[in-house]
């Protein structure tokens, strides 16, 4: 496995100022990097564009109810507004459009500014234009907002069954999917040992350090461009052109640098819709810089589940049958409500399981919409799983790791097919176990929390999960496209379909494409994220884009080496052309890249590359000790061991971990969108949703195992999610340990310290 | 997120601050809760009048009647302990303060004034028994802490007053101070002070005073009728009395009435109290005991 660069706690102070996108100096590791912590990165906020103007939402406090009158006359009063509109006052009213096809939005309508009924606090309903965004709040504050409220819908399974209804057609259940054949009441009744489970997935905000942001500024010919921090120009591009009916080449939309996204900067969202429309009608330039007031609250959240679980097994541990209920709250409009299903795909998890069957219902509530965050859906999966598993073993008395060994899907099973339609294609799940195993010395620590439990000492738990996720997207987005360029003076340009917002795309692609052209790194330059320089693309999301988008680039440079060797062949007259070290040689001849695009035009190579997905997998191992007193959590060690097939650069994926890792802790312990009974969310700013800090980060021990992707040239799979995944479970389970709270109902995510003290005292 | 119009003036003098409150400006120190609650568009001050250039304001000053503290002292100048019982307690709140940047900015006589009932400095305040000076441009008058913290975000002080000093007496004996909080840079959600007047190895008087337990920082005066007379450090033979302190904890968790939050109920802060006095009184113990263990240097120990 080739090691792309030092190791990445190991780096010394750079010396040299260089521009952008130059390789990256003596002890930086990266391209981007140096403008980035310098402060010269430039974001959206950062596009100066004069006589911009500066947009501000009103935004209902109200969760349901029916939307009886916007009065906007207030603005006018206000220094530097503009205007003000409300839904009434937008001809044509924008829609958000639905993601892929889906039953769920016929009948149901997400206008961009709320038309009839409002349906999660926080939803936008009118727009302020104002010279800056001081003076846009000033006129926000001056527009009178009437609602006859409605009963508030906050709990999934409630709304469910629930007579209040969010839109007249339909019921709150938006959809019912199957994944699997349903087991037979038989199995369960018969089965030597059963464990059931209810588990809650509390919604999360994303948080990336840069909420949303979009500039929109009209080319004076009737077109829009547009910069927007998001994951996904193409489609951005192909949605906005068409809810504001513009022309292909009337659109351009560019993403700068972005500070994250992590899944929430995917879709086409009610705000940008406004903005991009106001500024075309106007035509004037207007941005919405997003805050963190309106991230946390308004913005897309992630998770948000019921769920129940139901466990049959043997007496000696082998699962015989699974079943998974989820109740998904996929707030108040349908429209990105997706994910979900990728909890019922997920829902074997690493076991060979004869029986799996998961039911998902995607149910409306009138809270802000979910939809993805790192994870989506794979995560709430790898939970209900793991922690059943983990109950299972402490009603045998069988030790957790021994209860996973016996029921892998062992290595010469793959591909495996699933009982809830996943097709895997490679794994060692033991290998990954035994490795975090003797990773964390369990039997030591094994050994010291029975030394403690005779004494009556310390609550020590030791929590595992064996994970298996699902990388490269699937359903129509498995394609990516790539494509390479040389110029007559020899400069290469990579272009990409995929779409960085901190995945280091700018130092990784350049450097496998000089790799393989076997150039210098400095002579290749990435071109991505701009719709009018990169024909197509799919974006970056589901861990996909070294997957997909490394090799359409692999295969694009295969491309354009043979079109050059087709070249010379024909200059040379001779068939026996070889390559290397960036040149061609035929004979006594030799053309470099560069020489070859100066004699016969620019040299290029393309691909549209349509993949498959691909399946990492791992295994987390947590040791806690649990304050019994103040329920305060403190893990003592923490093990990662994440099989990403070949890993192209390892400082890029160790970075990757470890921030998954920092947000899986964050859902284990910290973080949680509460909403009250009138559904108004109970968190203002970051003071009350609280982010593990660098302080609360513990010890974490990475290693990896590499089961090569048998689907792509490159062997690689997706990394960046893992640690979302595999955290809750390890953590939430050696807690359990701790306490002997495995069949308490109460212990359920984030593990406040009430949380487990409560736990602790049901528990004794 | 943007605060509306307001004025701002910048006095290098006291006497033109205290005129621009009188004429109904809201004072600016360290702004690490004001500015945050303007930009909420919470708070709306029509005009600031910003302290950080009046000198005089700047200072903390030892003396034989205690620490003398101005309005712009930082958080993070108490994080380096004055020496003795009195340092330790205020250095061990400090750091529990948020978090760096914020302690560079955040006053303590800016905390007192803004009175969170979770807040560190009020609950020291009242177990230092310190004394509040208020100025406005016509008087200057002293509160004692007692009297000084009325409810949520409210005191004694009236709009056209600043808070320009507090005087903590010299405390001879041992202190103790545990916070309990979710993150190393979240809000407390129960904080305990404990100062003990110590003499010849026995306890003369105990305050002990809880941070979140209620409305506002409270004493809780049955637990420290509780302790006095009793032994601490090594003429205690070096073992504290868990019992004592114990029963100190519950006394506490009786008397605490908490502000219910999302991830802490009234019960859990209740429970919270009892434990963290009792941690708190155990601390103090200790830090008697350090105080009485004869000199270890190099000179004298061979």
């Amino acid at each position: 496995m080739h090691r792309a660069a030092a190791r990445a706690d190991q780096h010394p102070g750079y010396a040299d100022p260089v521009n952008d996108s130059a390789p990256a100096p003596r002890g930086l590791l990266r391209r981007e990097d140096l403008r980035l912590t310098t402060g010269a990165g430039r974001y959206v906020a950062d596009v100066a564009v004069p006589g911009c103007l500066d947009a501000a939402f009103v935004r209902s406090e109200v969760a349901h109810g029916r939307l009886l009158d916007v009065d906007t006359s207030g603005c006018a009063e206000v220094r530097g507004v503009v205007g003000a509109w409300s839904a009434a006052d937008l001809d044509p009213l924008p829609e958000v459009p639905a993601f892929g096809p889906s039953g769920a939005t016929r009948g149901r309508r997400w206008s961009a500014l709320a038309d009839d009924r409002v349906r999660y606090a926080g939803q936008p309903v009118a727009a302020v234009l104002g010279d800056d965004r001081y003076t846009a709040e000033d006129g926000a504050d001056e527009v009178a907002v009437r609602v006859a409220e409605l009963p508030a819908l906050v709990d999934p399974t409630e709304a469910a069954d629930s007579d209040t209804r969010l839109f007249d057609t339909g019921g709150n259940v938006a959809a019912e999917v199957d994944f699997g054949e349903p087991v037979d009441e038989e199995v369960f009744r018969r089965a030597p040992v059963v464990v059931a489970g209810e588990y809650r997935q509390q919604r999360l905000a994303p948080t990336s350090m840069e909420p949303r942001a979009f500039l929109a500024v009209p080319d004076g010919r009737g077109g829009l461009q547009v910069w927007c921090s998001h994951q996904a120009p193409h489609r951005l591009h192909r949605e906005l052109a068409a809810a504001l009916q513009l022309g292909h080449d009337q659109l351009r939309v560019q993403v700068p640098d972005s500070g994250g996204a992590f899944g929430a900067k995917s879709a086409t969202f009610p705000e940008y819709l406004v903005v991009a429309q106001l500024a075309l009608q106007r035509q004037r330039p207007v941005r919405w810089i997003e805050d963190r007031a309106e991230a946390l609250v308004a913005a897309t959240h992630g998770r948000g589940q019921n769920q129940r679980v139901q466990l049959a097994a043997d007496e000696s541990g082998r699962m015989l049958a699974m079943r998974v209920e989820v109740d998904a709250d996929i707030g108040g409009f349908p429209h990105i409500g997706f994910v979900p299903n990728q909890t019922g795909l997920a829902a074997t998890g690493a076991y060979r399981t004869p029986q799996v069957h998961a039911r998902v219902r995607l149910v409306l509530t009138s809270t802000a919409p979910t939809y993805a965050y790192r994870g989506a859906g794979r995560p709430e999966a790898a939970y209900a799983v793991e922690r059943t598993v983990d109950k299972l073993a402490h009603r045998l008395g069988l030790d957790p790791a021994e209860l996973r060994r016996r029921n892998f899907i062992a290595p010469e099973q793959f591909p495996y097919g699933t009982p809830t339609g996943r097709l895997y294609d490679s794994g060692e799940y033991e290998r990954a176990l035994d490795l975090a195993l003797s990773e964390l010395d369990y039997d030591g620590w094994r050994a010291e929390q029975a030394r403690e439990r005779a004494k009556g000492g310390r609550a020590l738990g030791i929590g595992l999960c064996s994970y298996v996720e699902r990388s490269g997207a699937d359903r129509g987005m498995t394609q990516e496209y790539g494509a390479v360029e040389v110029a007559a003076t020899g400069a290469v340009t990579a272009l990409s379909g995929s779409c960085s917002t901190g995945q280091s795309h700018e130092t990784v692609f350049p450097r496998m494409v000089a790799e393989q052209l076997e150039v210098p790194e400095d002579r290749v330059q990435l071109q991505q994220r701009d719709t009018a320089e990169v024909p197509h693309g799919t974006g970056t999301f589901a861990s996909r884009s070294m997957q997909l988008g490394g090799t359409a680039l692999r295969r694009a440079t295969d491309a354009l080496l043979d079109e050059g060797r087709r070249r010379v062949a024909e200059l040379s007259g001779s068939d026996e052309v070889s390559y290397g070290a960036g040149a061609f040689r035929a004979g006594e001849r030799a053309w470099t890249l560069g020489e070859l695009a100066a004699e016969t035009g620019k040299l290029r190579g393309e691909d549209l590359h349509e993949g498959v997905p691909a399946f990492p997998f791992g295994c987390y191992a947590a040791v806690v000790e649990v304050d019994r007193e103040l329920g305060d959590v403190q893990v003592l060690k923490l093990v990662a061991v994440d099989d990403y097939g070949v890993v192209v650069d390892p400082v890029v994926v160790d970075g990757q971990t470890r921030g998954s890792i920092a947000q899986g802790l964050g859902q284990a312990l910290y973080e949680g969108v509460p909403y009250d009974e009138h559904g108004q969310p109970r968190i203002s700013g970051l003071l009350d949703y609280l982010l593990p800090t660098v302080a609360e980060i513990p010890r974490t021990h990475l290693r990896e195992t590499c089961t090569p992707n048998p689907n792509t040239p490159l062997g690689a799979k997706g990394a960046g999610e893992a640690g979302c995944i595999g955290v809750p479970p390890a953590l939430v389970n050696a807690v359990a340990d701790a306490l002997g709270a495995h069949d308490e109902p109460q212990l359920q995510m984030p593990l406040t310290p009430e949380t487990c003290r409560r736990a602790a005292e049901g528990a004794r | 997120m943007k605060p509306p119009r307001f004025d701002y003036t910048a006095p290098t003098a006291l006497p033109e601050a205290l005129r621009a409150l009188g004429e109904g400006a809201c004072p600016l120190a360290g702004g690490q809760s004001l500015v945050l609650e303007m930009h909420y568009r919470r708070q709306r001050p029509s005009a600031l009048v910003d302290l950080n250039g009046i000198a005089e304001l700047d200072h903390i000053t030892a003396g034989d009647d205690g620490l003398r503290v101005g309005a712009l002292a930082r958080h993070r100048a108490f994080e380096q302990p004055v020496a003795g019982p009195l340092g330790r307690l205020l250095s061990r709140a400090a750091v529990h303060i948020a978090h760096p940047p914020v302690r560079n900015r955040g006053t303590m006589l800016g905390s007192l004034a803004w009175a969170n009932p979770a807040s560190e400095w009020p609950a020291v305040a009242l177990a230092l028994q310190a004394e509040l000076t208020l100025a406005s441009a016509s008087a200057t008058r002293t509160v004692p802490a007692e009297e000084f913290f009325r409810g949520p975000h409210t005191t004694a002080r009236r709009p056209d007053e600043l808070l320009v000093e507090a005087r903590f007496p010299a405390l001879e004996g041992a202190a103790g101070f545990v916070e309990h909080r979710r993150t190393h840079a979240s809000f407390a959600q129960v904080a305990a002070a404990v100062a003990l007047t110590v003499r010849g190895g026995a306890v003369r008087q105990a305050r002990i005073a809880l941070a979140g337990a209620a409305d506002r920082p409270i004493r809780v005066r049955a637990a420290e009728q509780h302790l006095v007379g009793l032994e601490v450090g090594r003429v205690a033979g070096g073992g504290s009395d868990e019992d004592a302190f114990r029963r100190a904890g519950e006394l506490a968790a009786a008397a605490a009435d908490p502000i219910p939050e999302p991830h802490g109920s009234a019960e859990h802060k209740r429970q919270v109290a009892a434990v963290l006095v009792r941690r708190a009184l155990q601390q103090a113990h200790q830090d008697q005991a350090d105080q009485d263990q004869p000199h270890q240097d190099g000179a004298c120990g061979t």
